[in-house]
């Protein structure tokens, strides 16, 4: 099944990328029916907006995949995630990352985050599963971080480890978050977002992305 | 009184509002319920878990998965929010708390939240542990709450262990309470072993159980009610 009409469409209605994963091995028993994982992305700037209009296009693929016959599920933002619902719980047990991997649009990079060849890591993921046969597209099974040390030598509480990611290992300790989140309690007195960002700003591929697109700051 | 035409549009669309998980729905159910001065505990039964048992069969016909069935819950979870303050204490002469949670070392717990949602459609107070209780807290909680119930639920082989021994705990301490026990590593043979009073295998069938109970449930009330 040809996901062109559904990513263009995504795409006209506010979507920075569209990919779709074949996430088969990423998933648990629950939903194992659901193998097919549509990467959502919108460049950001870590406000409402995002979220919003990430909300908005995974409600606009869910809509239409029901439409067709298909079944969906969606996995919310991150940042957007109602503590007192059940299905909450599902969420956990799919990372918007695996979608981004699988669908080719980008590598975990030694920062943690999904890094996209033309918008670094400024771009901020929703997931849609579902039971469409879609045609997969081609996944990034390797990091593409190289030589590039930035965000290891730059990261003030020394989380960044310096590991590169692979499909292949997918237990291996990339950032030691403990120590990023205790870094941002000590300073900010904060537990949740937003973190220091300098991991993101620094990347080149960030960097690179800048006069990319539409930057809202 | 509302009139029975517009009863039965609150009713269907509180059922309908379930089996299509569609939480909005739901809400607006229930409050249009409380406005039209519908009795709540009709509401919940005859609307709400009436759907629920649809959701129930569908997941058997394999129709609706673990994500439909969650959904369908916070819709259920909807609804009741708004009309469990309107509820009127069920008479049916069991007092009706219940101790429930999922032992030390497991953090599956669906199964367990779908039988705790059927203890609050009816209308038991639910002393809810969580997941990963010790075991102790098991014994401790029954015996500070007098809980005449106790559901213990695992997924894992390694955790379902400790249960004889809280069940054996509990029954020496008051002999009254009964246990039930769930999820994939249990069996009704264990059950048995073990002295637990009743069983469920997974989340479906825990989901079948707790809607039979409550459709027992349901049942005395309507036989004590044509008595009056």
């Amino acid at each position: 099944m040809n996901a062109e009409p559904l990513k263009q469409y995504l795409t006209r209605e506010g979507a920075t990328l569209v990919g779709i994963g074949d996430v088969t091995e990423a998933l648990s028993g629950e939903i194992l029916h659901l193998n097919r994982g549509i990467a959502i992305a919108v460049n950001r700037s870590l406000n409402r907006e995002t979220v919003k209009i990430l909300s908005r296009l995974q409600e606009l693929a869910d809509e239409w995949l029901r439409l067709k016959g298909y079944r969906s599920l969606i996995i919310p933002p991150d940042s957007d995630r109602r503590k007192d619902r059940l299905i909450t719980r599902l969420y956990k047990l799919f990372c918007h990352k695996t979608a981004a991997t699988c669908s080719g649009l980008g590598w975990v990079g030694k920062n943690g985050l999904v890094i996209n060849r033309l918008y670094g890591s400024k771009l901020s993921w929703a997931t849609v599963l579902t039971n469409a046969p879609f045609e997969p597209d081609e996944p990034v099974r390797e990091s593409e971080c190289g030589d590039c040390d930035l965000c290891v030598t730059h990261c003030p509480s020394g989380a960044i480890r310096g590991e590169h990611w692979s499909v292949t290992e997918p237990k291996k300790k990339i950032v030691a978050y403990e120590k990023c989140s205790a870094l941002k309690e000590e300073r900010q007195g904060l537990k949740d977002k937003p973190n220091c960002g300098f991991c993101v700003t620094v990347c080149p591929y960030s960097r690179k992305s800048n006069g990319q697109g539409k930057m809202e700051y | 009184m509302a009139d029975d035409a517009k009863k039965k549009e609150v009713l269907e669309q509180l059922r309908n509002g379930v089996i299509q998980y569609d939480e909005d729905a739901c809400k607006e159910g229930a409050t249009e319920a409380i406005e039209a001065g519908l009795d709540a505990n009709e509401a919940i039964f005859d609307g709400l878990v009436s759907g629920m048992e649809e959701v129930g069969r569908l997941f058997e016909a394999q129709e609706y998965f673990v994500p439909e069935i969650l959904m369908c819950a916070d819709a259920l979870y909807a609804g009741l929010d708004i009309l469990k303050p309107h509820c009127k204490q069920m008479d049916l002469g069991v007092k009706g708390s219940v101790v429930i949670g999922t032992v030390e070392g497991d953090v599956h717990d669906i199964g367990k939240n779908l039988v705790k949602m059927m203890f609050d459609v009816a209308g038991f107070n639910v002393y809810d542990l969580g997941r990963d209780v010790p075991l102790d807290r098991f014994v401790d909680e029954q015996l500070k709450t007098d809980s005449e119930l106790v559901c213990l639920s695992a997924m894992m082989t390694t955790s379902m262990v400790g249960m004889p021994k809280v069940i054996e705990k509990i029954k020496e301490k008051n002999p009254n309470c009964m246990v039930m026990i769930g999820g994939a590593p249990t069996s009704r043979d264990l059950a048995d072993k073990w002295g637990a009073d009743g069983y469920a295998e997974d989340a479906s069938n825990a989901l079948k159980e707790a809607i039979k109970m409550v459709a027992f449930l349901k049942k005395l009330r309507d036989e004590k009610a044509e008595k009056k």
